[in-house]
């Protein structure tokens, strides 16, 4: 056992299985919080597969092709994913990982050494496909009530079609650290993922899916699903899985599939391992090098911060904050993705073809601007969670600084709050208003929507600040993995309730309003108290989630500080 | 034994070592002093096979490091400056643990453990996580961890950081009685007391390279000073005995 590689991975067993033993305050909750969202999740996935494969069975023929081609394309997804993530997983786990430091001074051979983070990187990188993947594969089976050899097949199929993807990320890796410093080559790498996810987005957009909808492009479905069969398809493994799939839910076995599967992510592991054994030493060597970093000084931000009518402490924090956001590739990259989805999010309502409902465009269209609202409500909420929730924790280690500095947890608190506030605001609200703006809805749900928008970013930019301060990661490796966290869901959850209170409360006084308006009547006197209730109950619930979790996140921090 | 040949390290224009030479018998403890960023750590790690040279050649026990890096590091205990400890395992744990890493086994494991533990005073903290443990405890249990295996040569980056002098005098007691065995160590450090009270050689590292070598006595000759202490003859050597002018800066 202790030659075996599977020994190196002991220490993360006993972690967790420590970890588990001496469980902590709010681990139930958490439980139940993280155990409640999963389930959801799977049941949905688990019901719109099965939901999805009934709907096929009604096409015959044409649905098996379907089918056929959605698990190819399902599997060609991960594929991509899985490669992607291979290389930034392996990156860690070979070459950046702290644990390193000790198993590279013990007797361990480089082969076992390999074998072991290479096991480590596989599941890291692809237990997220595989949670995703069985209640799809599973609701398929339901659905078309497969033998058991399908669920025999489908763990058969996953191993080596994980392998193989971060195989190849792997050794992308190794080759790349080879070339730049790993720290390098991670920030590189992010910024590449980004951009490549967002280019993705934009062509997907582009070939505008929704022309499909129109009955007189019928012929187009053909072209379109044709044009989703190309010559290289057949070559790679995510058709091979598909294929593999696809006979054994009819109750067929389909060896060839199967072999090129096994034995490619066989051969991969094999010719990885000879790659790792010859190159490992010198890219994990250079990647402890740490040459002198090119960075911008941002002499600019000094000089407006200098001109800021905020006090030396604020300033220093706005000015620090900013700085390492900025400085941070892998901070920063995450925006080029957000705004690519913005600027989709805006072409979609550009060409929403509302014109061909003439006698319902003015309703829907002012529907959809409470739909907007909700989307632009859930863009803040990702945002919050992702940029401004991680913010106490980003501090890390360096929080002993401001601990031990004559600044108050207030003033360091609202400091972050007012940092998250102003982009944020800026970000939701020209979405908001460009949206309205291009679907022509009435100006009084323009104004309405505008103003929610302000105080839907007070209260959200706040319950973000105000749980990252009650639940924060200092140790975490990077901000979305505070984000991940148990403060981070809980955020979304409120933040999604919230939103819908909202618009529940924003909406009827609205839409009564529009109403009155169409009918040129008059709006009774109680009707309008009631409405003017409703939207004074909006905006108290916007400020007293704001200011209340503020002030919890202050009274945590004291209490961490006493 | 640990023998450094003309080792060079290079990063990129910047050589951090430039060509060091040393030698630590069996049975010597060889102190290794310079400034901080002199390449006292680089010159560590390249030994202890974390780093690889860019020239230049590392024996440890008669086992080239590049060459046979796994009989190399078998007969090595390393203690990094910054040590890794999982933190959310038991003291025995990581002890456990790190003896399978070199081969360890049966029940003399335990027995071993313990007595380690013993020796540096963590045998009550067996079975509390290492998260818990203050930073001189987890000094302790990397220096456990460093001779569980009974190495032959030792090389150690600050060991004296962070210990109480209780701690100091344990671990100055272990390195006398292992080098009184056999056992060659190699201690780079900053205090020059330690360095002057245990080492019978020391090598003077500055810039990534070696400025002086020899018995305490004959680097105080070296530097043309009597019967200085030793802090002295480190300044005037490294050039660090230029003070700045406290008052103003105070």
């Amino acid at each position: 056992m202790k030659g075996a590689f599977t020994y190196l991975l002991l220490p993360h067993l006993w972690s967790s299985r420590n970890r588990a033993q001496r469980r902590e305050r709010d681990d139930f909750t958490r439980a139940l919080l993280f155990g409640g969202v999963a389930a959801g999740v799977f049941a949905a996935l688990l019901y719109g597969a099965a939901w999805l494969t009934w709907q096929l069975d009604d096409y015959d023929e044409l649905g098996d092709y379907l089918l056929r081609l959605g698990l190819s394309w399902i599997f060609m997804t991960f594929l991509a994913f899985l490669t992607f993530s291979g290389i930034v997983t392996a990156l860690s786990t070979f070459f950046l990982s702290d644990d390193l430091r000790l198993l590279l001074t013990a007797p361990v051979a480089a082969r076992r050494l390999f074998y072991a983070r290479f096991t480590r990187t596989v599941a890291q990188s692809s237990w997220m496909v595989v949670v995703f993947i069985t209640p799809v594969l599973l609701g398929i089976g339901l659905a078309r009530c497969a033998p058991l050899g399908f669920y025999v097949t489908s763990a058969l199929t996953i191993v080596p079609f994980a392998v193989i993807p971060v195989a190849v990320g792997t050794a992308c890796t190794l080759l790349l650290v080879n070339v730049f410093p790993a720290r390098r080559a991670r920030d590189l790498l992010m910024l590449m993922g980004f951009l490549f996810a967002g280019s993705i987005v934009i062509l997907l957009r582009m070939i505008r899916p929704e022309q499909l909808m129109h009955a007189e492009s019928l012929p187009d479905v053909t072209g379109f699903f044709s044009t989703l069969q190309s010559p290289v398809t057949p070559l790679l493994p995510s058709f091979w899985a598909g294929e593999l799939m696809f006979a054994s839910l009819k109750g067929g076995r389909d060896f060839v599939h199967a072999g090129a599967l096994w034995s490619t992510a066989l051969a991969l592991c094999v010719g990885l391992r000879a790659a790792d054994e010859r190159w490992h030493f010198s890219g994990y060597s250079r990647s402890q090098e740490a040459p002198k970093a090119r960075f911008t000084k941002f002499h600019t931000l000094d000089a407006l911060a200098r001109v800021l009518p905020l006090s030396p402490v604020r300033k220093q924090l706005l000015v620090k904050d900013t700085k390492i956001f900025l400085r941070d590739v892998s901070q920063w990259s995450q925006l080029l993705l957000l705004v690519a989805l913005m600027l989709i999010y805006l072409y979609n309502f550009r060409v929403l073809d509302l014109g061909r409902i003439p006698y319902m465009s003015g309703v829907i269209k002012n529907i959809y601007a409470f739909v907007n609202l909700g989307m632009a409500g859930f863009v803040l909420a990702t945002v919050a969670v992702r940029f401004v929730f991680p913010a106490v924790s980003a501090e890390g280690p360096a929080f002993w600084l401001i601990r031990k500095s004559p600044i108050s947890m207030h003033d360091f608190l609202w400091s972050k709050f007012w940092t998250g506030l102003v982009p944020v605001l800026l970000l939701t609200e020209t979405l908001t208003i460009a949206a309205n703006e291009l679907l022509g809805v009435d100006p009084f749900l323009k104004i309405v929507a505008a103003v929610a928008i302000v105080f839907l970013s007070l209260a959200l930019v706040g319950l973000a600040t105000g749980l990252g301060a009650r639940y924060p990661r200092f140790t975490a490796d990077n901000p979305s993995q505070v984000a991940g966290s148990y403060g981070g869901v809980a955020f979304m959850i409120l933040a999604v309730l919230l939103i819908i209170v909202m618009i529940v409360l924003l909406g009827w006084p609205s839409t009564t309003y529009l109403m009155f308006k169409l009918r040129r009547m008059t709006i009774p006197t109680a009707r309008l108290i009631m409405m003017a209730t409703s939207l004074a109950a909006a905006v108290a619930i916007s400020i007293a989630t704001w200011l209340h979790a503020m002030r919890s996140g202050v009274r945590a921090l004291d209490a961490m500080s006493n | 034994m640990i023998a450094v040949h003309n080792l060079v390290k290079e990063y990129g224009t910047f050589t951090a070592v430039d060509g060091i030479t040393l030698d630590v018998r069996p049975g010597e403890i060889h102190g290794f002093l310079g400034p901080n960023g002199a390449g006292k750590t680089t010159t560590l790690r390249m030994i202890a096979g974390l780093l690889k040279p860019t020239s230049g050649r590392v024996e440890v026990n008669g086992h080239d490091v590049t060459k046979e890096p796994e009989l190399a590091k078998a007969s090595l205990g390393f203690i990094p400056d910054r040590p890794f400890i999982y933190e959310k395992l038991t003291a025995g744990e990581f002890l456990r643990f790190h003896a399978g890493l070199y081969g360890l086994d049966g029940d003399g494991v335990m027995e071993r453990v313990h007595e380690m533990l013993d020796l540096f005073e963590l045998r009550r903290w067996e079975n509390e996580l290492v998260e818990s443990f203050s930073h001189g405890m987890k000094q302790r249990l990397v220096m456990c961890a460093a001779f569980l295996h009974r190495p032959r040569a030792v090389a150690v980056d600050e060991p004296m950081v962070g210990l109480d002098p209780r701690g100091a005098r344990l671990i100055k007691d272990v390195f006398r009685r292992m080098s009184e065995r056999g056992v060659a160590i190699l201690m780079s450090t900053h205090t020059l007391e330690v360095a002057q009270e245990m080492c019978q050689r020391l090598s003077i590292i500055l810039k990534g390279k070696i400025i002086a070598q020899g018995t305490v006595d004959e680097i105080r000759t070296l530097a043309g000073g009597g019967d200085d202490h030793l802090t002295s003859v480190f300044l005037r050597l490294t050039g660090g005995s230029a003070l700045q002018e406290l008052d103003e800066a105070v």
